[in-house]
Protein backbone atom coordinates (compact mmCIF):
# COMPACT_ATOMS: atom_id res chain seq x y z
CA UNK A 1 0.00 0.00 0.00
CA UNK A 2 1.64 3.54 -1.08
CA UNK A 3 1.56 6.71 1.08
CA UNK A 4 -1.41 8.24 -1.11
CA UNK A 5 -3.27 5.07 -0.18
CA UNK A 6 -2.54 5.63 3.52
CA UNK A 7 -3.91 9.50 2.75
CA UNK A 8 -6.87 8.53 0.99
CA UNK A 9 -7.56 6.68 4.20
CA UNK A 10 -6.72 8.72 6.24
CA UNK A 11 -9.38 11.44 5.03
CA UNK A 12 -12.02 8.64 4.60
CA UNK A 13 -11.76 7.03 7.98
CA UNK A 14 -11.19 10.51 9.61
CA UNK A 15 -14.72 11.72 7.70
CA UNK A 16 -16.38 8.41 9.19
CA UNK A 17 -15.31 9.36 12.58
CA UNK A 18 -16.34 13.15 12.41
CA UNK A 19 -12.86 14.13 12.98
CA UNK A 20 -13.00 16.28 9.39
CA UNK A 21 -13.66 19.62 9.28
CA UNK A 22 -16.59 20.66 7.36
CA UNK A 23 -14.10 22.56 4.83
CA UNK A 24 -11.89 19.42 4.63
CA UNK A 25 -15.11 16.97 4.66
CA UNK A 26 -16.86 19.04 1.41
CA UNK A 27 -13.46 18.65 -0.28
CA UNK A 28 -13.53 15.44 0.39
CA UNK A 29 -17.22 14.89 -1.15
CA UNK A 30 -16.36 17.51 -3.98
CA UNK A 31 -13.60 15.53 -5.03
CA UNK A 32 -15.50 11.91 -4.82
CA UNK A 33 -17.71 13.08 -7.33
CA UNK A 34 -15.05 13.54 -10.18
CA UNK A 35 -13.43 10.27 -8.80
CA UNK A 36 -15.32 7.44 -8.86
CA UNK A 37 -13.18 5.41 -6.72
CA UNK A 38 -13.12 7.55 -4.52
CA UNK A 39 -16.93 7.62 -4.28
CA UNK A 40 -17.12 4.06 -4.34
CA UNK A 41 -14.31 3.76 -1.33
CA UNK A 42 -16.55 6.31 0.76
CA UNK A 43 -19.52 4.03 -0.01
CA UNK A 44 -17.90 1.14 1.09
CA UNK A 45 -16.77 2.72 4.05
CA UNK A 46 -19.88 3.75 4.94
CA UNK A 47 -21.52 0.66 4.61
CA UNK A 48 -18.58 -1.06 6.71
CA UNK A 49 -19.34 1.23 9.73
CA UNK A 50 -23.01 0.62 9.36
CA UNK A 51 -22.13 -3.47 9.62
CA UNK A 52 -19.86 -2.84 12.12
CA UNK A 53 -22.16 -0.29 14.61
CA UNK A 54 -24.35 -3.36 14.51
CA UNK A 55 -21.68 -5.78 16.04
CA UNK A 56 -21.47 -5.31 19.85
CA UNK A 57 -19.43 -6.95 22.29
CA UNK A 58 -19.56 -10.69 22.97
CA UNK A 59 -21.39 -11.54 26.21
CA UNK A 60 -18.80 -13.83 28.00
CA UNK A 61 -20.44 -17.43 28.33
CA UNK A 62 -22.07 -18.40 31.76
CA UNK A 63 -19.72 -21.19 32.66
CA UNK A 64 -16.32 -18.24 31.67
CA UNK A 65 -18.11 -16.30 34.33
CA UNK A 66 -18.83 -18.94 36.78
CA UNK A 67 -14.40 -19.58 36.23
CA UNK A 68 -14.16 -15.76 36.57
CA UNK A 69 -15.89 -15.23 39.37
CA UNK A 70 -14.36 -18.27 41.41
CA UNK A 71 -10.96 -16.19 41.00
CA UNK A 72 -10.51 -13.76 44.07
CA UNK A 73 -11.61 -16.58 46.37
CA UNK A 74 -9.16 -18.76 44.42
CA UNK A 75 -6.57 -16.43 44.29
CA UNK A 76 -7.30 -15.57 48.40
CA UNK A 77 -6.96 -19.35 49.30
CA UNK A 78 -3.29 -18.94 47.25
CA UNK A 79 -2.17 -16.22 48.86
CA UNK A 80 -3.21 -17.18 52.65
CA UNK A 81 -0.97 -20.34 51.44
CA UNK A 82 1.96 -18.51 50.06
CA UNK A 83 1.57 -16.28 53.23
CA UNK A 84 1.68 -19.44 55.76
CA UNK A 85 4.39 -20.89 53.53
CA UNK A 86 7.22 -18.59 54.82
CA UNK A 87 6.18 -19.68 58.47
CA UNK A 88 7.17 -22.97 57.49
CA UNK A 89 10.17 -22.11 55.87
CA UNK A 90 11.14 -20.35 59.23
CA UNK A 91 9.79 -23.57 61.26
CA UNK A 92 11.84 -26.46 58.73
CA UNK A 93 14.88 -23.51 59.44
CA UNK A 94 14.94 -23.39 63.15
CA UNK A 95 14.47 -27.32 63.88
CA UNK A 96 18.28 -27.40 62.89
CA UNK A 97 19.19 -24.62 64.51
CA UNK A 98 17.90 -25.49 67.88
CA UNK A 99 19.63 -29.14 67.60
CA UNK A 100 23.14 -27.28 66.96
CA UNK A 101 22.29 -25.15 70.09
CA UNK A 102 21.90 -27.74 72.17
CA UNK A 103 24.97 -29.45 70.84
CA UNK A 104 26.58 -26.40 71.91
CA UNK A 105 25.03 -25.91 75.42
CA UNK A 106 25.78 -29.40 76.36
CA UNK A 107 29.73 -30.24 77.79
CA UNK A 108 32.19 -31.70 74.99
CA UNK A 109 32.16 -35.27 74.87
CA UNK A 110 35.68 -36.22 74.72
CA UNK A 111 37.54 -37.78 72.28
CA UNK A 112 39.10 -41.70 72.55
CA UNK A 113 43.04 -39.67 72.06
CA UNK A 114 41.60 -37.78 75.33
CA UNK A 115 40.31 -40.68 77.45
CA UNK A 116 43.52 -41.89 76.71
CA UNK A 117 45.48 -39.12 77.89
CA UNK A 118 43.33 -38.40 81.18
CA UNK A 119 43.67 -42.15 82.36
CA UNK A 120 47.19 -41.75 81.60
CA UNK A 121 47.57 -38.31 83.65
CA UNK A 122 45.00 -40.27 86.69
CA UNK A 123 47.89 -43.41 86.90
CA UNK A 124 50.13 -41.15 87.09
CA UNK A 125 48.32 -39.17 89.96
CA UNK A 126 47.45 -42.53 91.69
CA UNK A 127 51.43 -43.48 91.65
CA UNK A 128 52.38 -40.34 93.04
CA UNK A 129 49.27 -41.09 95.98
CA UNK A 130 50.21 -44.42 96.43
CA UNK A 131 54.10 -43.15 96.70
CA UNK A 132 53.01 -40.26 98.95
CA UNK A 133 50.92 -42.15 101.40
CA UNK A 134 53.70 -44.80 101.74
CA UNK A 135 56.06 -42.18 102.71
CA UNK A 136 53.22 -40.20 105.42
CA UNK A 137 53.29 -43.61 106.47
CA UNK A 138 56.82 -43.73 107.71
CA UNK A 139 57.21 -39.72 108.94
CA UNK A 140 53.93 -41.54 111.07
CA UNK A 141 55.66 -44.38 111.78
CA UNK A 142 58.46 -42.39 113.03
CA UNK A 143 56.98 -39.75 114.66
CA UNK A 144 53.74 -41.69 116.40
CA UNK A 145 54.33 -45.47 116.01
CA UNK A 146 54.28 -48.30 114.04
CA UNK A 147 50.68 -49.34 114.62
CA UNK A 148 49.74 -45.83 114.29
CA UNK A 149 51.45 -45.69 110.71
CA UNK A 150 49.43 -48.80 109.53
CA UNK A 151 46.50 -47.37 110.09
CA UNK A 152 46.58 -44.48 108.49
CA UNK A 153 49.15 -45.73 105.83
CA UNK A 154 45.98 -48.60 105.04
CA UNK A 155 43.61 -45.67 105.20
CA UNK A 156 44.81 -43.58 101.97
CA UNK A 157 46.10 -46.94 99.97
CA UNK A 158 42.27 -48.07 99.98
CA UNK A 159 41.10 -44.59 99.64
CA UNK A 160 43.49 -44.51 96.77
CA UNK A 161 42.34 -47.90 95.43
CA UNK A 162 38.43 -47.23 95.77
CA UNK A 163 39.03 -43.62 94.30
CA UNK A 164 41.05 -45.36 91.11
CA UNK A 165 38.52 -48.36 90.65
CA UNK A 166 35.70 -46.21 91.12
CA UNK A 167 36.90 -43.63 88.22
CA UNK A 168 37.42 -47.16 86.04
CA UNK A 169 33.61 -48.19 86.50
CA UNK A 170 32.74 -44.58 85.79
CA UNK A 171 35.03 -44.92 81.99
CA UNK A 172 33.28 -47.91 81.42
CA UNK B 1 -15.94 -5.98 35.81
CA UNK B 2 -19.00 -7.69 33.35
CA UNK B 3 -17.76 -5.25 30.86
CA UNK B 4 -14.11 -6.14 31.11
CA UNK B 5 -15.16 -10.11 31.21
CA UNK B 6 -17.31 -9.62 28.21
CA UNK B 7 -14.30 -7.18 26.21
CA UNK B 8 -11.74 -9.43 27.21
CA UNK B 9 -13.83 -12.30 26.52
CA UNK B 10 -14.56 -10.69 22.61
CA UNK B 11 -10.72 -10.06 21.95
CA UNK B 12 -9.72 -14.27 23.14
CA UNK B 13 -12.45 -15.46 20.96
CA UNK B 14 -11.99 -12.92 18.03
CA UNK B 15 -8.06 -13.63 18.29
CA UNK B 16 -8.40 -17.75 19.32
CA UNK B 17 -11.21 -18.55 17.38
CA UNK B 18 -11.69 -21.53 19.94
CA UNK B 19 -14.13 -20.95 22.43
CA UNK B 20 -12.55 -23.42 24.93
CA UNK B 21 -9.11 -21.70 24.71
CA UNK B 22 -10.81 -18.45 24.59
CA UNK B 23 -12.40 -19.05 28.04
CA UNK B 24 -8.87 -20.19 29.01
CA UNK B 25 -6.99 -17.33 28.18
CA UNK B 26 -9.48 -14.85 29.62
CA UNK B 27 -9.56 -16.58 33.06
CA UNK B 28 -5.43 -16.25 32.86
CA UNK B 29 -5.63 -12.75 32.14
CA UNK B 30 -7.82 -12.18 34.69
CA UNK B 31 -5.95 -14.34 37.51
CA UNK B 32 -3.00 -12.02 36.45
CA UNK B 33 -5.02 -8.95 36.67
CA UNK B 34 -5.99 -10.11 40.53
CA UNK B 35 -2.59 -10.43 41.52
CA UNK B 36 -1.13 -7.73 40.33
CA UNK B 37 -4.25 -5.09 41.01
CA UNK B 38 -2.10 -3.34 43.50
CA UNK B 39 -0.08 -2.28 41.05
CA UNK B 40 -2.52 -1.12 38.41
CA UNK B 41 -3.35 2.53 38.33
CA UNK B 42 -7.19 1.82 39.04
CA UNK B 43 -7.83 4.26 36.15
CA UNK B 44 -5.71 1.67 33.59
CA UNK B 45 -7.30 -1.53 34.72
CA UNK B 46 -9.16 -1.82 31.27
CA UNK B 47 -6.56 -1.43 28.51
CA UNK B 48 -3.90 -3.21 31.10
CA UNK B 49 -6.49 -6.40 31.11
CA UNK B 50 -6.98 -6.03 27.17
CA UNK B 51 -3.04 -5.98 26.53
CA UNK B 52 -2.66 -8.62 29.29
CA UNK B 53 -5.60 -10.47 27.56
CA UNK B 54 -4.50 -10.09 23.55
CA UNK B 55 -0.68 -10.96 24.80
CA UNK B 56 -1.74 -14.05 26.18
CA UNK B 57 -3.59 -14.95 22.63
CA UNK B 58 -1.32 -14.23 20.61
CA UNK B 59 1.25 -16.24 22.83
CA UNK B 60 -1.21 -18.99 22.44
CA UNK B 61 -1.61 -18.55 19.00
CA UNK B 62 2.20 -18.82 18.75
CA UNK B 63 2.42 -22.20 20.83
CA UNK B 64 -0.12 -23.39 18.60
CA UNK B 65 1.82 -23.24 15.98
CA UNK B 66 4.70 -24.70 17.30
CA UNK B 67 3.03 -27.58 17.95
CA UNK B 68 -0.09 -28.91 15.83
CA UNK B 69 -1.41 -26.30 13.06
CA UNK B 70 -4.66 -25.69 14.56
CA UNK B 71 -7.63 -26.91 12.37
CA UNK B 72 -9.61 -23.42 11.50
CA UNK B 73 -11.90 -25.19 9.70
CA UNK B 74 -14.31 -25.81 12.74
CA UNK B 75 -14.89 -21.93 12.88
CA UNK B 76 -17.85 -22.71 9.63
CA UNK B 77 -19.84 -24.41 12.08
CA UNK B 78 -19.18 -21.66 15.07
CA UNK B 79 -20.33 -18.74 13.36
CA UNK B 80 -22.69 -18.93 16.14
CA UNK B 81 -20.70 -19.29 18.37
CA UNK B 82 -18.58 -16.83 19.22
CA UNK B 83 -21.09 -14.29 17.78
CA UNK B 84 -24.15 -15.43 19.86
CA UNK B 85 -26.47 -12.94 20.39
CA UNK B 86 -24.60 -10.17 18.50
CA UNK B 87 -25.92 -9.96 14.96
CA UNK B 88 -28.61 -12.11 13.38
CA UNK B 89 -28.30 -10.86 9.51
CA UNK B 90 -26.03 -12.72 7.05
CA UNK B 91 -23.16 -9.47 7.11
CA UNK B 92 -23.15 -9.35 10.90
CA UNK B 93 -22.04 -13.05 10.59
CA UNK B 94 -19.88 -12.52 7.44
CA UNK B 95 -18.18 -9.78 9.38
CA UNK B 96 -16.97 -11.40 12.31
CA UNK B 97 -15.36 -13.99 10.73
CA UNK B 98 -13.66 -11.48 8.39
CA UNK B 99 -12.86 -9.92 11.50
CA UNK B 100 -11.45 -12.95 12.88
CA UNK B 101 -9.30 -13.88 9.71
CA UNK B 102 -7.37 -10.82 9.42
CA UNK B 103 -3.65 -11.03 10.43
CA UNK B 104 -2.31 -9.23 13.59
CA UNK B 105 -1.89 -6.43 14.79
CA UNK B 106 -5.25 -6.09 11.89
CA UNK B 107 -7.09 -7.87 13.86
CA UNK B 108 -6.94 -6.64 17.31
CA UNK B 109 -6.89 -3.21 16.43
CA UNK B 110 -10.19 -3.24 14.74
CA UNK B 111 -12.23 -5.81 18.01
CA UNK B 112 -10.18 -3.35 19.93
CA UNK B 113 -11.56 -0.24 18.07
CA UNK B 114 -14.75 -1.28 16.48
CA UNK B 115 -16.51 -3.59 18.51
CA UNK B 116 -15.09 -3.04 21.34
CA UNK B 117 -15.55 0.66 20.94
CA UNK B 118 -11.56 1.81 23.09
CA UNK B 119 -10.82 5.44 21.93
CA UNK B 120 -7.88 5.33 19.20
CA UNK B 121 -5.58 6.47 22.50
CA UNK B 122 -6.30 3.57 24.82
CA UNK B 123 -5.87 1.18 21.83
CA UNK B 124 -2.32 2.99 21.42
CA UNK B 125 -1.53 2.21 24.89
CA UNK B 126 -2.96 -1.38 24.80
CA UNK B 127 -1.12 -2.13 21.36
CA UNK B 128 1.95 -0.40 22.03
CA UNK B 129 1.54 1.48 19.50
CA UNK B 130 1.79 5.61 18.85
CA UNK B 131 -1.38 7.08 17.81
CA UNK B 132 -0.19 7.34 13.74
CA UNK B 133 0.38 4.02 14.11
CA UNK B 134 -3.14 3.07 15.17
CA UNK B 135 -4.99 4.96 12.51
CA UNK B 136 -2.59 3.88 9.72
CA UNK B 137 -3.30 0.20 10.94
CA UNK B 138 -6.92 0.58 11.61
CA UNK B 139 -7.78 1.88 8.19
CA UNK B 140 -5.69 -0.05 6.11
CA UNK B 141 -7.47 -3.26 8.41
CA UNK B 142 -10.92 -1.74 7.45
CA UNK B 143 -10.26 -1.05 3.63
CA UNK B 144 -9.59 -4.75 3.62
CA UNK B 145 -12.43 -5.60 5.38
CA UNK B 146 -14.03 -2.96 2.79
CA UNK B 147 -12.96 -4.51 0.16
CA UNK B 148 -14.10 -8.24 0.96
CA UNK B 149 -17.19 -7.17 2.11
CA UNK B 150 -17.92 -5.21 -1.46
CA UNK B 151 -16.98 -8.68 -2.80
CA UNK B 152 -19.97 -10.23 -0.98
CA UNK B 153 -22.37 -8.07 -1.29
CA UNK B 154 -24.66 -8.80 -4.38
Amino acid sequence: MNTYDDKWEDRINALLDGELSDMDADALKSEATDDRELARAIIEAYQLQRAMDAIHVERAPASLRKRLNKIPREQRAESGFRLFQPRWAMALAVIPLAIIAVNLMQPDTPSADEIAEARQQLAIAFAYLDKAGTITGREIESTVGHTMADALSGSVNRTIKFTNEHSKEKEV
Amino acid sequence: MKEYQDQAWTVARYILKDAQEAEDATQEAFVKLWNNMDNIDPERVKPWLMKVTRNGCLDRLRRRRDNVEFDESHMAGEVSGPMQGAVANEVGIWLKRAIAGLKEPYRSLVVLRDVNQHSYEEVAGMLELNLAQVKTYLHRARKQLREQLAEVRP
